[in-house]
């Protein structure tokens, strides 16, 4: 009889146990991501205190570090004349227009290259030639032929992102396992539906990677357009005309918004590449 | 629901030369097998001796150099499903949508597409796992769904190379014993590469030895076993005795290809 009850009991007992040590160990990982979680917010938020601090007390020259609450003040300011949305629209405007426009027609131009063996021999080489020559060179020609108006801007930045993106999207269906393309092949995937199911799936994480870096590189090609005599609008022009008047506060406020411009940017492409693609691991 | 219009596979003198580096390598030399309908053969041979090569080519994912290839009475619009040599399932695509990929080519109906899906993943009782994504399931579990995804696109012949070489030797015999079981059920032409001669015996009704490169046919044996079939049959004195035939068949030209690799 004892035995018979003991035995449940015993097993109860240890599968308890197993639970509260499993418990715990939750608790633990819990509580060291909210540490991980606070250090990463504590820590800019200390360097902005110290900044702040160093600047008024003279530690470092406030002509060229002006205090935060100074820059955050010259900021609201500007938000209420309107001045900065002068500045963040057409910067916005060039990036997102030329970007996205240069996104599509590169990651197009990359996946048909990628699956066309004639049309890569064609443009490839081409393509790999005019690579590494920086974009920003050609921008004098594109003013040459376009005159000092918007396009030649929309157009540096969308020639920034199409070579990136021309780049990534070839990698990517190069990158497709073989086995896979064959398994379409086998299963009778041929046409659209070959392009549909595998190559188009199959390059999205070199897509998405290569978005990320097209990002960054064309912020800094549109903020570099606009440092030119080319502009009079824009972050660019803001950052590059506030040094020309030594107005430290207002070149900071535009550093700061194509700060989050690109960060935001960055973010939500983070997030649609999880959204999108969630048979990648991690 | 499934056509019993079984295909015979016939292949004539095919040849296979590949060129690496300039010089020529024959990977099949004057190849010639004719498969019955509804049988289940096995081919065995060392390693680098064109295994692979001659399925493929049968798969229509490689080209012969000369020769040919038959497939009598397949009007499927996949004649043959292939099972690769490490499950080559979609990283993209939940199992469902892996199970049903080639039924979606052949234009099958969504319908009709899950409902075939749904069987065969009941069949390799995976359904729990329909709409995982292939990174979830572990090894065994994605090459259950390399050969469901075979069974279900409904070709009458499955060409299967080494589906369970990736596997470990528990989970290997226990995937020996569905895929007689599927097989049984299903009665498709099969042809299978396999390293394993135990493997091969316990499968097929045929076993094909292959010689080391240029791979030709070496013998070609007939396996005696009863349907349905057990494991049983590995205690019998004929098991073993036509295992140390196939065994003697192979040594030399292993250890050939074990001194020239
Ligand atoms: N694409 C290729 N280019 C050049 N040589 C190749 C190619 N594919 C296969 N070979 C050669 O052809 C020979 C046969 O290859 P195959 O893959 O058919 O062998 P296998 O019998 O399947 O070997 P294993 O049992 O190791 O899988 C090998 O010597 C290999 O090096
Ligand atoms: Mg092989």
């Amino acid at each position: 009889m004892s035995t018979i009850d003991s035995a449940p009991s015993v097993e109860d007992e240890r599968a308890r146990r197993t639970l509260v040590a499993a418990r715990a160990q939750r608790e633990r990982d819990r509580r060291l991501r909210y540490r991980d979680l606070t250090l990463s917010i504590a820590a800019p938020i200390v360097l902005v205190l110290l900044w702040e601090v160093s600047a008024r007390m003279l530690i470092i020259d406030p002509r060229f570090f002006p205090a935060p609450t100074r820059i955050l003040a010259a900021g609201i300011d500007m938000v209420r004349s309107g001045e900065l949305w002068a500045h963040t629209a057409p910067t916005l405007v060039r990036l997102l227009l030329g970007g996205g426009l240069g996104a599509i027609a590169g990651i197009v131009m990359g996946l048909l290259m990628g699956s066309s063996r004639a049309l890569n021999a064609t443009l490839g080489p081409l393509f790999s030639a005019l690579y590494p020559l920086p974009k920003i060179a050609i921008f004098p020609i594109l003013l040459m032929i376009f005159g000092p108006t918007e396009l030649p801007k929309i157009i540096a930045v969308f020639i920034t992102t199409f070579f990136v993106m021309q780049i990534a999207s070839v990698s990517g269906v190069w990158a497709i396992d073989r086995k896979l393309l064959e398994a379409g092949t086998a299963y009778g995937a041929t046409g659209f539906d070959r392009f549909r199911f595998v190559v188009l799936p199959g390059a999205m994480p070199f897509v998405f990677s290569g978005l990320k870096t097209a990002t960054g590189t064309a912020v800094v090609v549109v903020t570099a357009v606009e440092f030119t005599g080319a502009s009079e609008t824009g972050l660019g022009y803001l950052i590059w005309n506030s040094w020309q008047l030594f107005i430290p506060e207002k070149l900071y406020v535009g550093l700061l918004v194509i700060g989050i411009i690109g960060a935001v940017l960055t973010a939500l492409l983070s997030r649609s590449e999880k959204l999108l693609l969630p048979w990648r691991r991690g | 629901m499934h056509p019993v219009d079984h295909a015979t596979v016939v292949a004539e003198d095919v040849s296979k030369v590949f060129f690496s580096g300039g010089e020529p390598v024959w990977a099949l030399e004057d190849f010639s097998l004719t498969v019955e309908p509804g049988s289940f053969t096995c081919i065995v041979g060392p390693s680098g001796c064109g295994k692979s090569t001659f399925l493929r080519i049968l798969g229509g994912l490689e080209e012969r150099t000369v020769g040919e290839v038959t497939m009598r009475g397949a009007d499927h619009p996949v004649p043959a499903a292939f099972v690769f040599q490490e499950h080559g399932v979609f990283p993209w695509m939940t199992v469902q949508d892996n199970v049903s990929f080639g039924l979606r080519m052949t234009g099958t109906g969504a319908r009709e597409r899950r409902e075939i899906a749904q069987d065969w993943l009941r069949r390799v009782r995976l359904e729990a796992f329909a709409d995982s994504y292939p990174h979830q399931l572990s090894g065994g579990m994605r090459q259950r769904v390399a050969i469901a995804r075979a069974f279900a696109t409904g070709s009458p012949v499955l060409l299967m190379d080494e589906p369970l070489g990736a596997l470990d030797a528990q989970t290997r015999m226990l995937m020996q014993e569905e895929l007689i079981a599927l097989w049984e059920a299903e009665r498709k032409t099969v042809l299978m590469v396999t390293h394993d001669i135990d493997e091969a015996i316990i499968l097929s009704d045929r076993v094909i030895v292959m010689s080391g490169r240029p791979g030709t046919v070496r013998e070609d044996l007939a396996v005696p076993f009863e349907r349905p079939r057990s494991f049983d049959i590995e205690r019998s004195p004929e098991f073993g005795e036509l295992r140390s035939r196939i065994w003697n068949l192979l040594r030399e030209d292993v250890r050939a290809a074990e001194e020239t690799s």
